[in-house]
């Protein structure tokens, strides 16, 4: 199973979104209903960092 | 074919041991100086200490920060930043949620979490309830009082975020929610031992409804130590038919450990998430092998509002010698919390811990699952009495019950009990986190 896991490809995507989510929140400062809804998704973009990113050091070492 | 993935991350529960220190040590200078950088409070103690971010460099370092008690957060708290004090650690508006502890201990110490702490938190409870089954296709029940304590709340959240239906009981009282349990068919739910103990009394006593033909398979405990007490836990698990599992949290630490599905006789630490170290009661020293007891000290390493860095939580536990066969690589501790360094104490010379006394009552088959335990002193001397109730279809027994009880007590725990056999659900009821061991010696 953890061979059809392609980590650096994960990582790359989790990074593009957190991109696009930050530019996001620089458009979204008099809009409330992005602004707020874009801090979930980046908060949610923090946990995959924890759960994914925050590892491929140690992965890549294995 | 079960094709479920076995675990909620497939990476870091496999990670080897070693890589997961290497993690841990880098979490920890991250909060460490995060806390050092965003608290007037955290930075006073570690200059005290002379102790910088600078100087953690091995896994030696961290034992030279200093740890802190809960008494700390309450000396600081209702000031400015209002209400929280200067262990905030971001702007006031950055605050999404307020929790407080229980206050079983004293005054208690409020609780700021941002979205990405609360976020944090159900991650935290993700990894539980993915250990111990639950799927998309589980219709949970949480039949607790939703409110200002943390409980069950990133259970529930936790559980909709793997997938889960989730039935909020809260505002239902307990017959209308077993009546409920029964209408939805739900297969799992969340509460104190206590409470899921005295929800299959309520049923089988006062609706003549056999919680053991509901549809529950699976229990997630939390809130005290009984589902890891195998006497307990065995009631708990006869009385609905279903697995019962351990977990423990706070709510200034987080959930920062889970019994698996295995049932291996201790509870995992989440160890990604946390740094737990065991510290020797009386010297303070770190225990790093299994089979001592020790007290809790633990970091959360990604909680950021209000942090919590080597904080004293008084839990006592002790590492398991063998990992676990379900293959998470995390330690595991065994036989989850043992009691809190405040409730272990000393009765006539001997040490006392009153989750001994609960594995034997509930081990006797004549008695209920209720008990109320007293230590005072007459003259000099300490004394223990121990209330119980014994079943009605053991009254005919109430002697031999009583002699077993009084074997068994003085066999598990060196100690002697004036025992008290009180009438049927005489003695108090608890909804949450019970109260059954009064030191009254402590008023002294």
């Amino acid at each position: 199973m953890k061979s059809k896991i392609d980590l650096k490809q994960i990582v790359s995507k989790i990074q593009l979104m957190k991109s696009t989510a930050e530019e996001l929140s620089r458009l979204g400062q008099n809009f409330p209903a992005l602004a707020r809804n874009n801090v979930r998704i980046l908060v949610s973009l923090k946990m995959m960092e924890i759960n994914i990113c925050d590892l491929m050091d140690l992965y890549q070492e294995k | 074919m079960n094709t479920d993935p076995p675990f909620w991350n497939p990476i870091l529960e496999s990670l080897p041991i070693e890589k997961v220190r290497q993690l841990q040590l880098k979490k920890f200078k991250s909060i460490f100086r995060w806390a050092y950088e965003h608290s007037k409070f955290h930075r006073k103690i570690y200059d005290d200490a002379g102790i910088n971010p600078g100087d953690i460099h091995a896994f030696d370092d961290i034992r030279r920060v200093p740890t802190l008690e809960k008494s700390m957060m309450r000396d600081i708290q209702r000031k400015a930043p209002f209400p929280y004090g200067h262990a905030l650690c971001v702007p006031l508006e950055d605050v999404a949620i307020f929790r407080q502890t229980s206050g079983t201990t004293g005054q208690p110490v409020y609780q700021p979490d941002t979205w990405q702490d609360w976020e944090w938190w159900m991650e935290c409870w993700s990894y539980i309830l993915w250990a111990q089954g639950y799927r998309p296709r589980d219709r949970v029940f949480i039949p607790f009082g939703y409110n200002i304590f943390v409980a069950f709340w990133a259970g529930h959240y936790a559980a909709e975020k793997i997938g889960c239906e989730v039935i909020p009981g809260g505002a239902l009282d307990t017959k209308a929610r077993i009546l409920k349990i029964e209408e939805l068919q739900a297969t799992a739910m969340m509460g104190t031992p206590t409470y899921i103990l005295g929800m299959a009394e309520t049923a089988r006593n006062k609706m003549g409804i056999d919680p053991s033909e509901l549809t529950i398979n699976k229990i997630t405990c939390a809130g005290e130590c009984g589902a890891s007490i195998p006497s307990t836990k065995k009631r708990l698990e006869d009385a609905w038919k279903a697995k019962v599992f351990d977990h423990a949290g706070a709510t200034e630490i987080g959930a920062w450990s889970f019994e698996c599905q295995e049932q291996p006789g201790g509870m995992h630490v989440n160890e990604a998430f946390f740094l737990v170290e065991i510290a020797d009661v009386e010297t303070g020293q770190i225990i790093t092998e299994p089979g001592r007891r020790g007290k809790m000290i633990i970091t959360a390493l990604d909680r950021q509002a209000q942090p919590c860095v080597r904080f004293d939580s008084k839990d006592v536990i002790e590492w398991a010698d063998e990992s676990c066969p379900c293959g998470r690589t995390s330690r595991l501790i065994k036989g989850g919390v043992i009691g809190r360094a405040d409730d272990i104490t000393k009765v006539k010379g001997v040490l006392l811990a009153p989750s001994a006394i609960e594995e034997v009552v509930r081990g006797i088959d004549g008695l209920g699952d209720e008990y109320e335990v007293i230590v005072d002193k007459v003259g000099d001397t300490d004394r223990i009495k121990l209330k119980v109730e014994v079943l009605p279809e053991a009254q005919d027994q109430c002697r031999l019950v009583e002699d077993e009880l009084a074997d068994q007590l003085r066999l598990k725990t060196n100690l002697r009990y004036d025992i008290e056999i009180c009438g049927c659900e005489t003695l108090p009821r608890y909804e949450a986190k019970a109260k059954r061991f009064k030191d009254l010696r402590k008023k002294d």
